[in-house]
């Protein structure tokens, strides 16, 4: 598939150095458009939407910010904590807005598997099915999340 | 046959060159918008070459406002106020704007191009903006995520700031970051030092500045940076006051306490530094030669996740709970805040519901 002039747009802003110290495609060699339809099928194999997956994610952060971005027990198994930083980031994908330095950590304590995510992760998986590319700062399986987050 | 091939490739040729010479005088004419006047409040009238973003314009004059994204228009940091000119707001800008100051004419300075004359206005603060050169003169590790960073100037360059303002730093390329970003950091150190600033700098996982700050970084390096900006200061009253922070927001409040060591204070102060647990204390021996120094200052952290091998014997939770051993007259107290959003909010929330502090007396600088 030939990459558009926005394609590459996005790319060159998805790149190390230009919006975050390592970028959001980490050492896949797919282009984003091919990572996000992986995980899109990954998805629909596991019967959940990214549009679910945001709404928890989100649900976990916002229970962190109800207890003033400390940290918070969610449904009694999961340890949440945010941490917010001074600034913002904007999306890649050039929509406009940005969105706060602030970034969750959901531990499942039943498992021990912790994921941290920011606030740009959740627009990103909710409106551009995006979990970043593999070996990322901020790659989320897909696949993990559902299994320890629902 | 073979000519008139040749004579045909030579007039297409040359009907290219004289298309492409057009294009670029035609180029030329119409983005060429001569010198155009920028007023500013109404006093002050610079004359800059149009064609340039406002944000550029007035940085080539040496006024600076704020930007965090350095002209990107991410950060909504450089509103300012058109009175006349500059076109209507772009579809870039309406994200950042809220429907007030749309009503004022708020806009970007990076997104309005100065093409003809134009009226803005400005807070005065900002003309005593200026670009200042360093060489960094220390670096201290204050715990494993926060750094404290002392930038000496460059010969004869003297800063004026008030205690509790900060600074945007100009970080360079390095490693895969190709361009220079600006960060806002607090002012750590006294403004009755003038040749120098301390800024407190904490690690953000994947910052684009911080990483270059905490990794690259070292004694004797050169670093560009422009302020004061903010109006988060200490006022001159006699009110008591309550000082909270978290994480790096210690900086301003360490400036504000070395300015009143500076010009003598008998004001009742305490400060509230909330912390995760025992490794993100820092400024610890600073604060207790305060208490020493001070007729009444009292410094109390609060951990929020004491680990049990710290065998931290002081307090803990929120710091909410224990204002009211520091609250003697909620009518004659001041609050300086400084850390996250979420912590503000809190805590303004309980100063005014729970202690009687008025909304007005409660200053802050929110991380963002």
């Amino acid at each position: 598939m030939k990459a558009t002039p926005t394609d590459k747009k996005i790319t060159a802003r998805m790149q190390p150095g230009v919006i975050t110290y390592s970028g959001f495609l980490g050492k896949d060699t797919r282009n984003f458009k091919q990572i996000i339809a992986d995980d899109e099928m990954v998805l629909e194999k596991l019967g959940k939407s990214a549009e679910e997956i945001a709404d928890r994610l989100e649900y976990f952060q916002q229970k962190s910010f109800d207890a003033f971005q400390g940290s918070t027990v969610v449904d009694e198994i999961y340890d949440v904590n945010t941490e917010v930083v001074r600034g913002y980031l904007p999306c890649p994908f050039m929509h406009q807005g940005v969105y706060r330095k602030s970034y969750t950590t959901v531990t499942n304590t039943k498992s021990g598997k912790s994921f941290t995510y920011s606030a740009l992760n959740i627009h990103l998986i909710r409106v551009h099915h995006f979990f970043e590319g593999k070996k990322s700062h901020f790659r989320l399986e897909p696949r993990e999340l559902v299994a320890e987050l629902f | 046959m073979l000519i008139r091939i040749l004579q045909d490739i030579a007039l297409m040729g040359g009907i290219g060159v004289i298309l492409a010479l057009i294009l670029v005088l035609a180029q030329r004419w119409l983005s060429n918008y001569g010198e155009v006047t920028i007023n500013i409040n109404g006093k002050r009238d610079l004359t800059v070459t149009g064609g340039e973003t406002l944000l550029t314009s007035l940085g080539d004059k040496q006024i600076f406002i704020p930007s965090a994204c350095g002209g990107r228009g991410t950060c909504g940091a450089c509103k300012c106020q058109i009175l006349d000119g500059g076109g209507p707001i772009l579809p870039t800008e309406k994200p950042l704007l809220t429907k007030q100051e749309m009503g004022d004419n708020v806009r970007l300075a990076c997104q309005v191009k100065v093409k003809s004359d134009i009226k803005i206005q400005i807070p005065d603060e900002i003309f005593n903006i200026r670009r200042f050169h360093s060489v960094i003169e220390e670096i201290l590790d204050y715990t494993y995520d926060i750094k404290g960073v002392t930038f000496k100037l460059s010969e004869g360059q003297t800063i004026d700031f008030k205690a509790g303002q900060y600074v945007q730093l100009e970080t360079k390329p390095y490693g895969k970051v190709k361009q220079k970003v600006m960060r806002a950091y607090s002012i750590s150190s006294k403004p009755e030092i003038k040749d120098r600033i301390q800024l407190i700098v904490r690690l953000v996982p994947e910052g684009i500045c911080t990483t270059w700050v905490h990794n690259q970084l070292k004694v004797g390096d050169e670093v560009d940076f422009t302020g004061p900006y903010g109006d988060f200061y200490l006022r001159d009253t006699d009110a008591d006051i309550i000082f909270v922070a978290g994480g790096s927001g210690s900086a301003p409040i360490k400036s504000m306490l070395e300015h009143l060591r500076e010009v003598g204070t008998k004001r009742k102060m305490t400060y509230f530094f909330g912390a995760r647990t025992v490794k993100d204390l820092y400024l610890e021996e600073e604060m207790r030669d305060f208490e020493e120094y001070f007729d009444d200052f009292e410094y109390v952290p609060v951990l929020s996740h004491a680990d049990e091998t710290d065998n931290w014997q002081g307090k803990t939770g929120f710091v909410m709970p224990y204002f009211k051993e520091a609250i003697r007259d909620p009518k004659n107290t001041e609050a300086y805040l400084c850390g996250s959003p979420g912590m503000i909010a809190a805590v303004t929330k309980s100063l005014i519901n729970d202690y009687g502090i008025a909304e007005e007396k409660i200053y802050y600088d929110s991380f963002g």
